[in-house]
Order: C-alpha cells, then structure tokens, then sequence
C-alpha cells in the first residue's frame, strides 16, 4: 500500500517540477526600449559594456545597448556571417577588418556623425588596414603593445633585452600566451625577422622550441595571468600593455612593462558597423561615444585600458596614470612591429608550427 | 526476447522514433554536414566555391604530431577511465551490497551531488588545491614540516586527477544501477551451494554487473579522449590533447574542413577501439 | 564463513571516495567567502561576493536559465530516451547494432564541432538562436546517456520475473506498470539524473545558440574565465550545490533511489 502511495505522491511531484520547470522556462523576459537600442560585438569585458558607461550612454541618447559576446576573431567573423542585421557594432582588429569589409560584412562609415573624427592620431585613423577605396570601414579606438611583463620584485634591474625569456636563470620562471600568431611573432622578433611574414620559419620553431626548458605554463587570459603572477607561478612573460597597467592599477601587482630592444608586437583595434545594421544612428553615436575623452578617460582610470587613438583623450589622462606612462614611451612605440593581416595559408602554417612546439613542451 | 516481425515493427518504430528523430535533426544531419565539409578545401561559410579534397586527412598523415596527439588523447582516455573502473566499481559495490537502508539512501545522494556542480569551477578548485603553496602542499606542510613543496599542478597526474573526479560519478552511478538489480537471492544461492567470496565475485557478480561497467567506461572513456579544458588548466604546457589541435582550427586558423576532419578521426579511433573490444565483453555477458 | 573483512574495506573506500569527490566542492564553497578577489591565501572571511552576487542579475538570471532549461531537458530526454532503450533491449531487429553505434557521435566529437555544426545547420534550416534552439541541443546531446544507461539496467534485469507474470496471466501492460517500471524505475532515476547533469554543466550549445542578451551559468562561467572569474562565480556554484541537495532530499522522500529494498 504504502508503495502505491509513494508511486502516485512521485508522480505527482514529478509533474509539479516539470512545471515549474516550464513556467521558468517560458516567463517572457520582454525588454522594452524606448529610445531605440544596439546591439555590439566585443570581446567579453572589453571597455563598451562597462556599466557606467552604458548608463551614461542611455541618459545622454536613450538608446539601450545589448552586447554579444565572442572569444575568438574567426568566431567573430562566424558571427557576423550568420547573424545579418543582428548587430549593429562590432569591434574589429586591425589585421581582420579588411576580411570583415572585404566579405561585405561591415559597412563604410559616416565620417561626419563622428564628432572626434579629426582628433584621432593619423597614422591609425587613416591606416590602409581600415580604409578601403577611400571609405572608413574602421574607426580606429584603442591600440596598444604585446610585449614583456616582468615582476619588478624579481627583476632589478629591470631587464631590457627579448632574451629574458631564454635566460637559464629563469628556467621555470617563465610564460607567454598560448596563441600561435603571437608564438610565431616573438620567435620571429628573437631571431631578427619580420613577425608578420618571417621567412625562415625553422628558425623559428628551434628558438620556440628553446623555450621548453623556461615556461612553468602557457596563459591565456588576462584573468589567468593576474592568478597566476600573484601566486608566483611565473615571474616574466609576455603580456598586453592595457592589461598591465590594470594589474598594477587594480590588483596592486608589482608588475613592471618594457618593450624589447629587438622589438615588440603592436597592434590596434576598430570599431566598426555592420553591414545591414538595425540602428546605424545608434551605431555611430555610440561609436563617437567610445571615442570620447570622457568616457576614455574614466575607463582608464577606473579600470584601465590600452591607449586612445583618440590624442586628446590620451593627453587628458593624469600624468602618473601606469597606462600613461606605457604607451607615450616613444622609443618603445619605434620598436614595435604592428600585426598584419595573414592569409588562410600563413595562419595554417604558424598554427601548425605552434601546435608542434606544444606537443614537444608536453614530451 | 521477441524477433522482429510485423506486430513489433510498430512498436519499434514507436518507441524510437522520437529519440532518433530528434538525434537526426539536432545531430546526424548538422554532423553529415561537418563530414562533407571535412572534404572542401575552404570553410562552408567563405563566399569562394570550395572544391572537394583529401587534403585534411592527409593532413593527419602526413604530420606526426597529429597521429602523436592522438594517441595521448587516446591514452589519456584509456587511463581515466581504468582508474574510474577501479575506484568506482568498489565503490559502486559497498554502495549496492553492504550499505543498507536510510545509510545507502544518503550516501548515494552524496555521490551524485559532486556531478551537478559545474566542470570549470570544479577544475580551478582543483588548481587551487594542487598547485604549490596550495591547500594540498600546506596539508603536507602540517602534517610534515620538512616534505619538499607539492609540484604536481602542470603535470600530467594533475590531468589525471582532475579528469578521474570529473567522470567518477559516472561510473559508481552505472555500476551501482546494475549491482542493485542483482538479486540478493542470487547471492545467497550461490553462497549455499558452497561457493567463496572471490569465486562468487568473480563468477557471479561481476559479470552480472557487466553491462553497467561497460556503460559507465563509454561514458567515460569516449568524452575523457576529447576533453581539452582539464588538461589545459591542469597540465599547463604538459596538457596538449588531440581536442587542443581541434579547437585551434575553429578559433585561430578559421579552417573547419580541417577541425572536422580531425574530430571525424577521432570519431574513428574510438569507434574502432570500442567495436574490437565489443565481442570479447558479449562473451562475458553470454552466461547471462 | 562470511567474510567480515571485505565489507569493512569496501565500506572504508568508499568513505575514501566520497572524501575525494568533495575535496574540490568544499574549496569552490569555503573561496566563496575568501576577500581576495584572486583566489589568495591567506584566508580572509568575508561577504562581498555573496552581496555582489545578490546585484548581479545577469548571473542570477543564467542560473535560473540554466536550471529552468536543464529540468525541461530531463524530462523530455529521459522520456524519449528510456522509450528507446526499451526498444533494443525487447526486440531484436536489423539495423539495432548501428544505431546504437550512432550514439557514439555526440558524446565523442568535440563541443566546437557539434556547435559550430549546429550554429550553421540552424542557420541554413532557419532556425533562430534562442531557447527553443538551445533546447533541442540539450536533449539530443543528453539522449545517449540516457539510453545508455537504461540499457545497462535493462540488460542487468531479472527477465524471468517478467516471464513469470506472464505466464501468470498478466497483460503486457499490467507486466509493465507492475513488474518492469518499479524494476527498471532506478535506471530511468539514473539516466533523469544524467540528463540533468549533462544539461546544467553544457555551455557549447548554450554558447552557440543563446541570442545576444541571454546565457546560461555555464556561458558566464566560461566567459568569466577571461573577463575575471571572481568568487562570484563560487557564491553561485555553493548556493546551486545546497537547493540541488535540498531537491535531492525532498526527491528522496517520495522515492527511494536505493529501490525497493
């Protein structure tokens, strides 16, 4: 008897629990914007959906911004292909907006709703990698350097040469991130070639190969750098510029930044707009927004970030601001060598050139 | 057992068709797709004809580290899931025959409780513990002043250890399914006619348990060959996996003929490796 | 002679093992009341990620997605799935080998090949991305296992009770509602059970199929991994662990997961 009971009393629960189930699962989340909303396509944490920023936005345009989210750029690229007129900003590197605008997914710019247009520096507001025929397919908005972190505890003096890395001293003490182009640039950067396009690829793979002895891991995310710097795991790598100066800003990590003799990757990133954008106002109002003193400034500060292209918006940072101090480093910016554009066939060959690298680190 | 003819053909139809509808229009033909596009020589989505080709899976033979990443994607599977077998299985067995009543209840509770916790905050937890300086190491350093620091986060072991708890679940839970379904009389009966614990496990229980242990090591072994997250987090540099090689052709390279051809590789590998060790497991189950 | 040992070890294993699964569920709850938004030792009690968490609505609103998405997910996957393991192990019938070895394909292809695969397949077939898309990923990739795992009860299966009342004179149903669901009741449990776990731990289909503004837990907690993976995400984990033992235990008092024993 009591078997049954229990058998129906189940049932019952079962069924009570796929209820609630659904009525979670169907409660209509309806947003309603009155002023017209956005939809832009960053990476995740990416200075356009700080919150702050977006509040300010709306008070100033009463437009409601939705972001999507990707972590890597082909997988932008994806979801610009299967989602036309889903978005209308989409964040472009420099070596991958000629792909966006060449396949049609971006559209040219209107120059003249972006107020601060002519305060951009030149060289990369103007640069061939965001124009095409004349038309601005990319407003140019931050840029930055990949070059050598080190934990000023550790390193005094403060080491100047890309070497660091190979130094036996720090066997185990050291990392770079687990990104092929960014492998395949610094070896070609220690062995004095051109990163983009290096021609003795072997030479490459054997000075990469050299780094077994050196790395405790490889990284991947500024999240994970941060853990493992603080706990020590390693003491140099190889590092974005904006996130240094975050873990110092932020996390108070004694980090120290240069760009090696040898030279240094630099690279700029663009907003643009979509092809087929819902909101094209919209779009370029909150582009011109992102390209804002005001809202640079306050990112910077608050949080940290890479460089302006925006000149006034650099010079409006406060002189002992860590970002500041890197990125107005002329000597430094001379060394760097900026990312291209790669072919299908160059980005193969490095990835499977960094994938044998890694299988000889794990042997 | 009833053969098929035309009364049950309906009732086949029935009681599978949904499942396989639905596996066909979610999976079968989205996979077909990706199996097609394993042989252009160009992405489906990139607005140049691609022409078919072979290149992809000679790809796979001609350089080395592919077959080689393979085969510790493959090894590490084959570890994972001896280890599961042998931790779990006595596990699932005391759960099953020597716990009883409210005990056996919450026990088993508990063991299922750790597989709805999510898998990259289970991992990190783990980093956490194994790295050195890390909860374990200052367990050690209690307990034995003078050990040498716990160095065992970026190594191989931790990969194991992370992917072992991460699939344990499994296996207790499939072979405790099929220990619970072995009648107790069974047991008694064998033991009345004479027969010792060692013999009664080995010729009675175990291969009644067969399938649940069969089940729970697909369960595991097939997943645990294409994991890539774990071995990364917790083999650092020492964590390169088959998986590894496929996410780079989707998030760097952008070139998804040749991440499909490896998967469909992979694909094969296990599918081969299960069906060789398929008719010497139906032996075992034949005396059922 | 009975032996008194080998209960007594088996007993102490699995002590062991369950100390072992909770080694990590124990650090993920205690650093969610850690300070240090890095994970640092030495510990430092404190509340903030919990009232952090309590303002995060996004994240809340994944769980809830998450939970709400996984309990539909089980009911329709076990349903369909259990009516399918009951197929193969009853009849016998051409093609029953294959399609069992097509259960292999997605478990064994890598999440970004299902994903992307699915991510254009409902792009040429034109289906949206949103819940009902992030739905039928879920169950299909939670059906294997629950097919499997039937199957091994089915095949454990005492089928001489089912015989029996046969030959006893009860109809195929009565045999059913009777004799095989109570019997084969903790391998549907078993597979309802994967189901879940399958469905609340997927972030690939939820990551390729979610429109922009909705996730899932497991989106955020990978998304977090490069944005900042705070003990926010532990506050989270620890509170979804206590309601899914709280539900666990309310379950337990309707249905004894041990079986009729």
């Amino acid at each position: 008897m009591s078997k049954l009971n229990s058998r129906i009393t189940r049932r019952r629960f079962v069924a009570g629990a796929g209820a609630v189930g659904l009525g979670v699962f169907a409660a209509p989340r309806i947003v309603r914007a009155q002023g017209g909303k956005i939809t832009v396509l960053n990476w995740q944490g990416y200075g356009t959906d700080e919150k702050w920023a977006l509040e300010a936005f709306k008070k100033a345009t009463d437009i409601e911004v939705v972001h999507d989210y990707f972590n890597s750029e082909p997988e932008m690229i994806t979801k610009l292909r299967t989602n036309p007129g889903a978005y209308d900003v989409v964040l472009t590197n420099s070596a991958w907006n000629s792909v966006a605008s060449g396949e049609g997914l971006v559209q040219a710019i209107d120059t003249t709703q972006i107020s601060h247009f002519g305060d951009l520096n030149p060289s990369l507001r103007d640069s061939a990698l965001l124009t095409k025929d004349g038309k601005v397919y990319g407003v140019s908005w931050v840029w930055g350097m990949t070059a050598i972190a080190y934990n000023t505890e550790k390193f005094n003096p403060a080491p100047d040469s890309v070497e660091v890395l190979w130094d036996p001293k720090n066997a185990k003490r050291v990392s770079v991130r687990d990104d092929a182009i960014e492998g395949v640039s610094y070896g070609a950067i220690a062995t004095g070639q051109d990163m983009n396009h290096p021609k003795d690829l072997d030479k490459v793979k054997a000075k990469l190969l050299g780094l077994k002895p050196q790395i405790a891991t490889l990284w991947s995310s500024e999240d994970e750098w941060n853990k493992l710097f603080q706990s020590g795991t390693f003491d140099v790598s190889v590092y974005w510029s904006g996130s240094a100066a975050r873990s110092k800003n932020n996390f108070k990590l004694p980090v120290g930044y240069m760009v090696p003799k040898e030279g240094g990757i630099g690279w700029f990133d663009g907003l643009a707009v979509a092809a087929n954008a819902p909101n094209l106002s919209g779009a370029h109002e909150f582009i011109n927004y992102m390209v804002d003193p005001t809202f640079y400034v306050e990112w910077a500060t608050k949080v940290g970030a890479p460089a302006s292209a925006n000149t006034k918006a650099n010079d409006a940072l406060p002189a002992e601001d860590v970002g500041r101090q890197i990125h107005s480093d002329q000597a430094a910016i001379k060394r760097l060598q900026f990312m291209a554009p790669l072919s299908d066939d160059e980005r193969q060959t490095y990835s499977d050139l960094w994938t044998e690298v890694k299988a000889e680190f794990a042997k | 057992m009833a053969v098929a003819d035309r009364r049950n053909r309906g009732a086949i139809l029935a009681l599978t068709g949904p499942a396989y509808l639905w596996l066909t229009a979610t999976i079968f033909l989205p996979l077909s797709a990706m199996l097609y596009c394993s042989f252009l020589d160009k992405s489906p989505l990139v607005p140049q004809p691609a022409s078919l080709t072979l290149k992809h899976y000679a790809a796979f033979i001609d350089k080395p580290v592919y077959q080689q990443l393979m085969l510790w994607s493959l090894e590490l599977g084959a570890v994972v899931t001896i280890c599961c077998l042998a931790i779990g299985y006595p596990a699932a067995l005391a759960l099953a025959k020597v716990i009883k009543g409210r005990w056996r209840e919450a026990m088993f509770l508990m063991v299922v409780l750790p597989f709805w916790s999510n898998a990259l905050v289970r991992t990190f937890s783990w980093a956490m513990v194994l790295r050195p300086g890390g909860i374990a190491d200052q367990a050690i350093h209690v307990v034995a002043p003078g050990a040498p620091v716990l160095n065992i986060l970026y190594s191989y072991p931790a990969v194991v250890i992370g992917l072992v708890h991460s699939y344990l679940p499994y296996m207790i839970l499939t072979c405790y399914i099929s220990l619970q379904a072995i009648d107790d009389s069974v047991i008694e009966a064998a033991r009345s006619l004479g027969a010792r614990s060692g013999a009664l496990f080995r010729r009675v229980v175990f291969p009644m348990s067969l399938p649940g242990v069969l089940a729970g090591s697909a369960l595991i072994f097939v997943p645990a060959v294409g994991s890539f997250m774990e071995p990364r987090i917790l083999g650092g540099a020492k964590g390169a996996t088959l998986g590894m090689a496929v996410e780079e052709q989707f998030t760097v390279t952008a070139n998804w003929p040749f991440g499909a051809a490896l998967s469909f590789m992979m694909l094969a590998a296990v599918l081969l490796i299960c069906l060789a060790l398929y008719p010497a497991a139906r032996k075992r189950m034949e005396g059922l | 002679m009975r032996n008194r040992i080998g209960p007594a070890l088996l007993t102490a294993h699995l002590w062991l093992v369950l100390v072992f699964l909770y080694v990590p569920i124990v650090v993920m709850a205690v650093l969610g009341f850690n300070a240090s938004p890095l994970y640092a030792l030495p510990f430092q009690f404190d509340l903030v990620w919990y009232k952090a968490l309590a303002g995060n609505a996004k994240l809340i609103d994944a769980g809830i997605n998450s939970i709400g998405i996984a309990i539909v997910n089980t009911a329709i996957a076990t349903a369909l799935g259990t009516m399918a393991a009951l197929a193969f192990a009853r009849y016998k019938f051409r093609g029953q080998t294959v399609m069992q070895l097509l259960l292999f394909p997605p478990v064994a292809i890598p999440w970004l090949v299902i994903g992307t695969s699915m991510l254009v397949f409902f792009y040429w077939v034109d289906i949206k991305r949103g819940l009902f898309a992030i739905l039928l990923g879920h169950v299909a990739l939670s059906l294997p296992y629950v097919i499997v795992v039937v199957g091994s009860r089915l095949a454990t299966f005492p089928r001489a009770v089912e015989e029996a009342a046969a030959t006893l004179g009860a109809t195929p149903w009565q045999t059913f509602r009777r004799v095989t669901a109570p019997l084969l009741a903790p391998g549907v449990i078993g597979g309802a059970l994967f189901a879940f776990a399958v469905s609340f731990d997927q972030f690939v289909i939820s990551y390729f199929l979610a429109p922009p503004g909705v996730t899932t837990l497991p989106v955020e907690i990978y998304g977090a991994i490069r944005k900042g993976f705070t003990p926010e995400i532990n506050a989270i984990s620890t509170i979804i662990i206590v309601v899914s033992m709280g539900a666990l235990l309310l379950t337990a008092r309707f249905y004894r997961f041990g079986g009729e024993r």
